[in-house]
């Protein structure tokens, strides 16, 4: 399977972004400033909004799932419970594993925002996708729950993963970079040589950069192994 | 100083809690109670016993910029321009103060492309920049951050660090889960189950918690 973007264009009233690639199955990242058009780009692969040209091809692509950033635009049921439910999973599933145990009946508002989304990705992860977009999917996690997460996204062996994503710390292992810049999609290419091409990366994985010390991927442990060498 | 005793909040406690002039920032797991203590501080909820008193007054007292990590929650105008400037015109300030000032703060966010554009047309990164504009617009002595930097980008965050560091408010207190940014504050506080289990400034905290991932990793790479 595969998602081609076929020189699509997007204009929005500030904004213009133009992108061109094949995304193969495997984790993929795209990164961009705030503002870049990483949602906007996110909600046409998932078909929620119109282009001005080009094409999106879901080439042998089944079940497909777009995350929000925001948790609350996907709430639907009264409670914990309905919501979990709503996402056609088993309540013990969700509950019984996670600090949620025992909240079952309470209003899905009555979470802080962390733990909603922490529910949310727990539904969400629950099933497989042969498309996962996850937009922003590590804002509002603390520490721990993002490095949970980013176990959890290293479990989909099969199938494309898009994380649209400003975090720059406590990322999952990827097999591909992409980036927002100027108005384009760039194909930043496969890890370990993408980091060197990555504009977004973090001021610590320039500073290992300077020092030609590259992580072999993105994530928090191969950084750290990476600051280790230092 | 803010002075904080006997504070009971649902599962919030303090007993005692002085938080200096500064930026303070607050860190812990979801559901901690970091957003609620921020609630506290900021006067949107009240305790149900204790007090806090910010230089010897109330929260409801005090003039006090709020960031709402999720901005949507608490804007009020589809229009960028009228949101930033509501809480002047609340303020019965006059049109042209109003429009100085909205001027003023959208060069220093670098944020003058947004102001005709529509509320709902803007990113998540985009509506905290408006919300931060907002807050700062009518000058507070204090300013309240719920995650702000959770939407932000590394660039943005840094040009809005020091937006903050000059707007010349006596306490910035904010909660993060950028441990990067919580070794840049003045003063440190951990919660946990809504008690606070360590305080100081970020030396003496941190190596508190260096077999943990709240531990810099800059700090990790001596960097």
């Amino acid at each position: 399977m595969k998602l081609v973007l076929d020189h699509l264009t997007l204009v929005q009233d500030n904004f213009s972004l133009t992108a061109h690639g094949e995304f193969l199955e495997g984790i993929h990242l795209v990164s961009g400033a705030v503002g870049s058009g990483k949602s906007t780009l996110a909600l046409a692969i998932a078909g929620l909004i119109s282009f001005e040209s080009g094409s999106v091809l879901r080439d042998g692509i089944g079940p497909m799932m777009l995350s929000f950033q925001f948790p609350d635009y996907h709430i639907t049921g009264m409670t914990l419970e309905e919501e979990c439910v709503s996402w056609g999973c088993k309540p013990e599933e969700i509950f019984s594993p996670s600090d949620l145990h025992g909240k079952n009946h309470q209003s899905s508002f009555s979470l802080s925002r962390g733990e909603l989304k922490q529910f949310h990705l727990s539904c969400l992860l629950n099933k497989h996708y042969d498309l996962l977009l996850l937009d922003e999917p590590f804002s509002s996690l603390d520490c721990e729950s993002k490095k949970k997460l980013c176990h959890r996204i290293s479990y989909q062996t099969t199938g494309i993963t898009i994380i649209f994503t400003h975090e720059q710390v406590i990322l999952p292992r990827v097999d591909r970079i992409w980036e927002i810049k100027d108005g384009k999609l760039l194909d930043r290419g496969t890890l370990p040589d993408a980091i060197r091409r990555w504009c977004g990366a973090s001021s610590l994985i320039k500073k290992l950069i300077a020092q030609e010390q590259i992580p072999h991927n993105i994530s928090y442990e191969d950084v750290l192994e990476a600051v280790c060498r230092t | 100083m803010i002075e904080i005793r006997n504070l009971q909040y649902r599962t919030v406690h303090v007993d005692h809690l002085d938080i200096p002039h500064g930026i303070t920032t607050i860190i812990g797991r979801n559901g901690s109670g970091k957003t609620t203590f921020l609630r506290l501080c900021a006067g949107i909820v009240v305790p149900d016993a204790g007090t806090i008193l910010i230089d010897g007054k109330p929260p409801r007292q005090t003039d006090i910029g709020w960031v709402n990590e999720f901005p949507d929650r608490n804007m009020l105008f589809s229009n960028v321009r009228d949101e930033i400037a509501s809480p002047l015109r609340f303020r019965n300030s006059t049109p042209g103060e109003t429009d100085r000032a909205v001027q003023r703060i959208a060069d220093r966010l670098g944020i003058q492309n947004l102001l005709s554009r529509q509320v709902q047309s803007l990113s998540g990164g985009e509506k905290v920049l408006v919300a931060l504009a907002a807050a700062l617009v009518f000058e507070p002595g204090i300013i309240i951050l719920d995650e702000y930097d959770s939407h932000l980008d590394e660039k943005r965050y840094l040009q809005i660090e020091q937006v903050l560091v000059e707007s010349g408010c006596d306490y910035i207190l904010r909660c993060t889960q950028q441990m990067e940014t919580a070794a840049k504050s003045d003063y440190l506080l951990m919660l946990e189950n809504g008690d606070f289990i360590h305080e100081g400034i970020p030396p003496d905290v941190f190596p508190l918690l260096i077999t943990t991932i709240f531990y810099p990793l800059s700090w990790r790479a001596g960097l």
